[in-house]
């Protein structure tokens, strides 16, 4: 379909990228590996990784062991889950305080957090479209009113939008008209995500309309009085696409630190679901004893993240397109 | 100028009002946010609850609360929390400032220090191992979840290794002033730093090296190569001086959000009870004096951050100073 | 109270270990002088004795206030009643327990140099309710007056109800009823003496003048407490108000957990007010064992099932649930056997009134009681479930956010959906969800918290969590979480109060039926007692806890 042209020319461009390339595999191979998450959990590992297990006892060698080990000390203090067994039929990585296989657990954890923060990126680019063509395009007070709004969500800082957000939508959960989500819904970070990113996006969407508007094809376009709809659909929509597709992979890895920092905090995805964010404040607990609990998922989050950035490089030296960044930390 | 600037401050008021309002709004539609039960105590009698709500307000119209509440913060200050009865939370802002003003000013230094140094030698090396490296890195900088790198720099230093000689000088999390003792606030803080400027570090690397790349091409950059000037020289002299516009520009804005709260999980992961855990405690807590004086403070930064920003922009770049 | 450890509470050292048992017997020389060094995370809001609910407050305020009467600061038993402070002797009632009179002791002076005297006791009964006092209604509203003071506070008078002579320097107390844990209230720190001419409102952070061998020096809540010696204080009874060893007492606030753990293993801290993280004590056990101080104390985390609405209005899954939880699996979430036993009943061991019952255990029934929790009952539960014919629905889990909370939720969701039902799990931050479960609109299901009384009796639990007026529809303050009433067992109750006021044991003896009755009806699941892991530095030396108070820091002596 993009045989020739420019979008052909990108493509080119991108297959020849070798690191992109790279980062795309790893994206995919993340991607089926966590959609395989009910699989390994049913058939290989055998453990249903959402029920505390901590009374129970698991092979391993061939010997019966308790899930949460007892600690000889003299006042026989503290217990401590199952360390990593290196099997994958029992506890590859460990278990966690309530007994839970972490291994399954990190990818049932990687489907949300992968669901969460591609539905977040693509519902912000959605309304960062809107909003940044109607800015760009009518110009006027459309513009004033709207480009000032995002200033006043630009000026907050993002993690506090979206905290503040959050936790009023976990307490009660989300009533829009008659709907009802509720507040364990995915639904719910999702869109937080997206509504504090919209300023992220809407600004370089906006700019990008504005300089296409005054562009000599669209001057010549309206000075043949073509209707603005048409201008709007055949001249300026496919030209905003280029900053789109740059802005689609920096933001789902936005998203993806946004998602695991809100699960961190307990107000993303609500237990006993997981995600890489939970499981890493579940590892909180077990720092001392257990660290794996905490290391396995943010490594899972650096890694994606990592190829999230370098496809987004490689699709904008394709494109030709400047980004503009913001983040918080 | 002058008309200008109250044209801004206008603005602002604006804005903060409106912040407020919404805070407010949001608050009283939350269920179970009605503090009266959690001031009156657990299991006090219904005609204590009366009272309470009698004598905290909760039983006049919100416009009067409201006003009541800006009254408490912003005049007599003497507005209290409602989850701690009895606690003030104007002293509890001013006490969390300092930890957060440490914290983001020690990140600060090195983000902006190590990123010059990164931005700059890639932008030498251009093309070369050193450049992709470098750049690597910093993409890698970016990547990490700043919350998870507290949690394994705490792993490292306070579980794993800490009786190691390496890592035995670590304090435990917390907060030290400095006016207590300044080795041990450094101490205390210089992981902390490492962690928060890790992500800016590649941020500002990243944007210094496009902006260096892109102005090596303008004609003073080839007049003062042609002069004769070693290349190191050019590029600071003359590729840094212009490129710092981005960059101010951008670490006005990342540094005043930080200090209005940004570095909250920072701050929550080493346990420095700042501006952003102070915040991020009122909001899980529903406890609204203490989110209203928060996120007021905060908004104040940012607003005059992006104000200073502002100025520096016009002072620094000739051409935005002709144009007004 | 919900956030067991962070309210008040009432309990005992056991002190368990042996090496550390030893030294506290054999006394060894007395370290008066020093400054004890004291953390928590958190300030403990309002120093206002009258007004705070706190227990690490209240472990401050027992050395810094007295009342009439108050509790043995040493090591003793966990059930015990209050013994005379201020009074020379707790009374006997007279006129069928509607009339107190107690006999003030003389030459006893404020921290301010000011004497004590009866008109101070007499203000500061009219202050509980001046301050709107959080135990005002519940647990002094039933002085002579106290109903109207409780409605009109600020023309509070108390005229009939307590009466100073400053003659004979009695102070009398009439009743409206008798009533046999009037002088255990009298101890608890609401109704601690203070001099007749402090404001009639909540302090906040200037502590008023009291009695004790401390005083407040300075606090600031976002930093740190100071207390030094009270140098008016004389000892007049070592069991009701020691003397104190430190010097001083520093009291360090904004110290996380962990961070105090480390602290107090290297001495920086003497003593740290939080429960220790659970991932620590591997490490306080093998490391600093001689250090570790395991404390009991009465507390009970219990899931209030709503006896209302939908599936617990059924007693049959009342009783499904009860025998389908694993305890045990319970104890693990909070530290194992170490640290925590299964609960089987409303009141916690050690309770006055406690006798050991469980119905709900594999093999037992409450016509054929157990002794003791041994293990889930699945096939019975299931078997219930069935009967009752609401497996499929709904039910919804609603719990604080800590994580020995939100463990022990997904472990009742767990039991939950394998006994058929749609089971989930919502989290709310405690300090709402501990109102948001009472409320009645809010039609909570099943909820997860925790309780621990004010004083030893088994009335705070009893009658607190499960009487009929204690339940108020529509309101956050509605502590009868189930929403349980039966007139008989209130009238049980009733009588059991009556008759201690002349028979504890008696009395007792219908506590404990009162609680059998609440277990055969199961508008709860308890589920845990816990015990308190104290580590100490390594510099304090002797006995420090007491009963109630768990520690007492006028009996830190330091080396």
């Amino acid at each position: 379909m993009f045989s020739s042209g420019p979008w052909g020319q990108a493509i080119r461009a991108l297959r020849y990228n070798r690191s992109a390339m790279i980062a795309l595999a790893v994206l995919l191979a993340l991607a089926l590996l966590c959609a395989l998450a009910p699989i390994y959990a049913r058939h290989i590992a055998k453990t249903d990784p959402f029920t505390s297990n901590v009374a129970g006892t698991v092979l391993v060698n061939g010997q019966e062991t308790d899930i949460m080990q007892p600690n000889d000390n003299p006042l026989h203090l503290g217990l401590s889950p199952i360390g990593p067994t290196w099997h994958p039929q029992s506890f590859l990585l460990g278990a966690d305080s309530q007994g839970r296989d972490v291994a399954a657990r990190l990818l049932y954890g990687g489907r949300n957090s992968l669901i969460i923060a591609f539905g977040a990126a693509t519902l912000c680019i959605l309304m960062a479209s809107c909003i940044g063509i109607a800015a760009g395009f009518f110009g006027g007070i459309t513009d004033a009113v709207l480009s000032r709004l995002m200033d006043i969500m630009w000026a907050v800082p993002v993690y506090l939008f979206a905290i503040s957000l959050s936790i009023v939508t976990i307490t009660q959960g989300l009533k829009i008209g008659p709907f009802t989500i509720a507040s364990d819904n995915l639904m719910i970070p999702v869109f937080i995500i997206a509504l504090v990113y919209v300023p992220y996006a809407a600004r370089p969407v906006r700019g990008r309309v504005m300089t296409l508007r005054s562009a000599e094809f669209v001057i010549a376009a309206r000075s043949l009085g073509v209707p603005r709809r048409r201008i709007l659909v055949k001249d300026i929509l496919p030209n905003v696409l280029p900053t789109l597709v740059v802005l689609a992979p920096l933001l789902t890895a936005l998203s993806l630190l946004a998602e695991s920092s809100l699960s961190f905090l307990s107000i993303g995805v609500q237990a006993p679901a997981a995600s890489w964010g939970t499981i890493i404040q579940d590892g909180e607990g077990l720092i001392y004893t257990r660290p794996m609990v905490a290391v396995a998922p943010g490594l899972m989050i650096v890694i994606t993240v990592l190829a999230l950035n370098i496809l987004g490089d490689g699709l904008r030296d394709a494109l030709d397109v400047r980004e503009t960044s913001r983040r918080s930390g | 100028m002058v008309t200008a600037l109250f044209r801004r401050l206008g603005q602002t008021l604006i804005v903060l009002i409106g912040i407020s309002v919404l805070i407010f709004a949001v608050f009283f539609a939350t269920p179970g946010a009605d503090p009266t039960a959690r001031i009156a105590g657990k299991n006090a009698s219904p005609q204590t609850m009366e009272r309470v709500r009698h004598e905290y307000g909760f039983d006049r119209s919100l416009p009067v609360q409201y006003a009541t509440m800006m009254k408490k913060l912003f005049i007599t200050r003497d507005l209290a929390s409602y989850t701690n009865r009895g606690q003030l939370v104007v002293p509890e802002i001013i006490q969390a400032a300092p930890v957060t003003l440490s914290l983001v000013c020690g990140a600060a230094v090195i983000w902006v220090l190590a990123s010059v140094a990164t931005g700059t030698m890639a932008a030498r090396w251009r093309g070369t191992w050193i450049d992709r490296g470098l750049m690597m890195a910093g993409l890698v900088g970016i990547s990490i979840p700043v919350f998870w790198l507290g949690e394994v720099a705490n792993l490292v230093t306070q579980a794993r290794y800490h009786d190691t000689w390496m890592f035995s000088w670590v304090p435990g999390p917390g907060y030290v002033p400095l006016t207590e003792h300044p080795w041990a606030w450094f101490k205390a803080l210089v992981i902390p730093w490492i962690v928060l400027a890790v992500m800016f570090v590649g941020i500002y690397g990243r944007v210094l090296r496009a902006d260096l790349v892109a102005v090596s091409g303008e004609d003073f950059m080839r007049t003062a190569r042609a002069k004769g000037l070693s290349p190191w020289r050019v590029l600071i002299r003359h590729g840094l001086r212009t490129s710092m516009i981005t960059f101010i520009s951008l670490f006005g804005l990342d540094f005043a959000q930080l200090l209005g709260g940004g570095a909250l999980l920072t701050e929550v992961v080493f346990g420095l009870q700042g501006v952003g855990r102070l915040t991020y405690q009122a909001l899980a807590g529903l406890d609204l004096p203490l989110i209203m004086a928060s996120v007021m403070y905060s908004a104040v930064f940012v607003v005059l951050a992006n104000a200073v920003v502002d100025i520096v922009y016009v002072a620094l770049d000739p051409r935005i100073r002709d144009g007004r | 109270m919900t956030r067991l450890f962070s309210f008040l509470s009432s309990a005992v050292l056991l002190c368990l270990f042996s090496p550390a048992m030893a030294e506290g017997i054999a006394r060894p020389a007395e370290h008066a002088g020093g400054t004890l060094h004291l953390a928590a995370q958190s300030s403990p809001g309002t120093t206002d004795p009258q007004v705070s609910y706190f227990m690490a407050m209240y472990q401050v305020e027992a050395v810094v206030y007295d009342g009439l009467t108050t509790f043995t600061k040493g090591p003793g038993p966990l059930s015990r009643h209050a013994i005379a402070d201020l009074a020379e002797s707790i009374p006997q009632p007279q006129d069928d327990g509607h009339t107190w009179i107690f006999h003030l002791r003389r030459n006893i002076r404020f921290s301010n140099g000011k004497l004590l005297s009866p008109d101070d006791v007499v203000a500061s009964m009219r202050r509980i309710f001046r301050v709107n006092s959080p135990t005002a209604g519940p647990y002094y509203s039933n002085i002579v007056g106290g109903a109207e003071c409780l409605k009109d506070p600020d023309h509070c008078t108390l005229e009939n109800g307590v009466i100073a002579d400053n003659q004979a320097w009695t102070v009398t107390f009439h009743l409206t009823r008798p009533d046999a844990e009037f002088a255990d209230r009298l101890a608890f720190n609401h109704a601690v003496i203070l001099p007749a001419d402090t404001p009639a409102h909540d302090t906040g952070n200037s502590a008023p003048p009291g009695t004790g061998p401390y005083r407040i020096v300075s606090y600031d809540p976002s930093s740190s407490m100071r207390l030094e010696r009270n140098t008016h204080f004389r000892q007049w009874d070592a069991a009701a108000q020691p003397a104190g060893y430190p010097d001083r007492i520093e009291y360090r606030f904004g110290s996380d957990p962990e961070s105090s753990v480390t602290a107090i293993e290297n001495g920086q801290y003497d003593w740290m007010a939080e429960n220790i993280p659970l991932d620590r004590l591997a490490e306080l056990g093998s490391r600093f064992a001689d250090r570790v101080h395991i404390v009991d104390f009465l507390n009970l985390y219990y899931a209030a099932l709503n006896v209302n609405i939908p599936p617990f209005n059924s007693l049959k899954v009342r009783e499904a649930l009860n025998y389908a939880v694993n305890r045990h699996a319970m104890v693990i979430h909070n530290g194992g056997p170490a640290v925590a036993a299964p609960s089987c009943q409303m009141l916690p061991e050690g309770s006055p009134g406690f006798e050991p019952v469980c119905y709900w255990t594999r093999g037992a029934d409450p016509q054929h009681p157990a002794l003791r929790w041994e293990a889930p009952d699945m096939e019975k539960a299931k078997q219930l479930v069935r009967e009752s014919g609401t497996a499929g629905q709904k039910v919804t889990v609603i719990t604080a956010q800590q994580p020995e909370y939100m463990a022990m939720a997904n472990e009742l969701r767990s039991t939950l959906a394998e006994l058929g039902y749609d089971a989930s799990v919502r989290s709310m931050v405690q300090a709402v969800q501990f109102g948001y479960i009472q409320n009645s609109d809010n039609r909570v299901q099943i909820s997860l918290t925790g309780w621990n009384a004010d004083y030893p009796a088994a009335s705070s639990y009893l009658r607190t969590l499960l009487a009929c007026d204690m339940f108020h529809p529509h309101s956050d303050n509605s502590i009868n979480i189930s929403g349980y009433c039966d007139p008989d067992t209130d009238r049980l109750m009733d009588r059991a109060a009556d008759l201690s006021v002349t028979d504890r044991n008696a009395g007792d003896r219908l506590w404990a039926e009162a609680d059998r009755r609440f277990m055969a009806q199961v508008p709860t699941v308890p589920l845990v007692q816990v015990r308190w892991v104290m580590p100490l530095s390594a510099r304090v030396k002797g006995d420090v806890s007491a009963p109630v108070y768990q520690v007492v820091f006028s009996r830190f002596q330091i080396r």
